[in-house]
């Protein structure tokens, strides 16, 4: 798990241009939306192709989003339980 | 249709950004595409909203940003820009994503940024700016599309302050394919303070961001008064050229000789460069001549450069060494006439005088 979580940090800074970010500067629990990261709903978007290109992983309820994306573990979460 | 030039802020291959500084030091690129120096934007841009800008959309809010501080307006009556490419690089990445991708996983942030009016659209936003917003996609008329909105809609009494503006940016595979087509010179260096002695077909690559404040009304910070564009595509002949020129010093009551400086586009390209010489030579003999693209480069919305050449050499009443050609042969410098044009195709003329 801390490896996935440690390679979605990468891939988030680098998808979102999180230029003046390290991965240590990242909180795995933080919430991405609102006060943890700020992220909006472009970046939504950019982090939904992230999972599938990535991940080979598609959302399939858009309900579910809010779960799978409230941080970057709850993703790497989604992503261990959906791997084919 | 007149408009007083009363801020200017421009990003481009010279040290223009600061506006105090007039071509005191001049950058010589020695190379065949000439990028824009570019300030620290932190003082213009969100971080959270300049992570998602691509290059040209930063140069060109930090310019207009400077152009409003000097022409002391917050929020602009209309912003009308001029571009040829639009948001190149960003279009470059969508399209790239689609093949690369097999037209699937495509990421909203290049798409919705690689649109033409970008540029106005992300000034207007970071302004909270709900006016006028046009952009104008004409090649190498874009830049003057721009400004001749700006003259019609002073001139109607819609607007007192207006910005307009034109942008272009140079990216590896635009240089690339222009390269092929035969648009720059073959020679692996160019010197380009020595573009204009150069005798071989192309030129050198270039681009910037360049924002004026066009006003009815004088201020402390007035550069000049732009007094009439006309613009002229595919002239057949000289006298066609030379015919259009006098209609527009006529429609002010000047002549040939009422202009005491001109600034030429030239470009150090064989093929082109012969329509500014004879003008030189020609009917504008006795003018102060210069010239600019060995300090910005070649790119569809050049004029902006020129212009901003133009209204600081009538402002400052000084020609800087670099862009003279011959002899400075006016002391009082009251008519600028721009003659520039851009593959021989678009051509265009801007009249400017002291105010």
């Amino acid at each position: 798990m801390d490896a996935l979580i440690d390679q979605l940090k990468g891939e988030i800074i680098e998808q979102l241009n999180l230029e003046d970010l390290k991965k240590e500067d990242i909180d795995a629990d933080a919430t991405l939306f609102g006060e943890g990261l700020g992220l909006d709903s472009i970046d939504a978007l950019e982090l939904i192709v992230l999972l599938e290109k990535n991940h080979g992983i598609k959302v399939a309820n858009p309900a579910d989003g809010k779960k799978i994306f409230q941080s970057i573990r709850t993703m790497a979460e989604f992503i261990q339980a959906n791997k084919k | 249709m007149e408009a007083y030039i009363n801020g200017i802020g421009i990003i481009s291959p010279q040290q223009t950004f600061d506006t105090a500084d007039f071509l005191t030091e001049v950058v010589e690129h020695n190379s065949k595409s000439l990028p824009c120096i570019e300030p620290s934007y932190q003082e213009f841009l969100n971080p959270v909203l300049s992570r998602r800008m691509a290059r040209i959309i930063k140069m060109s809010i930090a310019a207009s940003s400077v152009c409003f501080k000097e022409a002391n307006i917050s929020i602009p009556d209309a912003i009308m820009t001029g571009t040829a490419l639009g948001c190149l690089e960003d279009t470059e990445k969508f399209l790239s994503a689609i093949i690369e991708n097999d037209e699937q996983f495509l990421t909203p942030t290049s798409f919705i940024q690689s649109t033409h009016n970008t540029v106005s659209a992300q000034i207007a936003l970071q302004l909270k700016c709900m006016n006028y917003n046009f952009t104008y996609v004409h090649k190498g008329f874009s830049f003057e599309s721009a400004v001749l909105d700006g003259l019609m809609t002073l001139a109607e009494g819609e607007a007192k302050n207006i910005l307009v503006g034109g942008h272009d940016e140079m990216t590896d595979k635009y240089f690339r394919v222009c390269d092929r087509i035969g648009y720059w010179k073959k020679e692996e260096n160019v010197p380009t303070m020595e573009l204009i002695n150069m005798k071989s077909d192309g030129s050198i690559a270039g681009e910037g961001a360049s924002f004026f404040v066009l006003s009815n009304e004088k201020t402390e910070s007035s550069y000049a008064v732009l007094r009439g564009i006309k613009a002229i595509y595919k002239p057949q002949s000289k006298q066609e050229i030379e015919s259009k020129i006098a209609e527009l010093l006529h429609s002010k009551e000047l002549t040939f000789n009422d202009i005491d400086l001109v600034v030429y586009g030239i470009n150090g390209d064989a093929r082109f460069d012969k329509t500014y010489n004879i003008l030189k030579d020609g009917i504008f003999k006795n003018s102060t001549s210069t010239y600019f693209k060995h300090l910005c480069g070649e790119y569809q919305t050049s004029g902006g450069f020129a212009m901003w050449l133009a209204s600081n050499i009538i402002k400052r009443q000084m020609v800087p060494s670099a862009v003279l050609i011959g002899e400075n042969k006016t002391k009082q410098i009251k008519n600028v006439l721009i003659y520039n044009t851009f593959l021989d195709t678009n051509h265009a003329v801007f009249l400017l005088s002291q105010c």
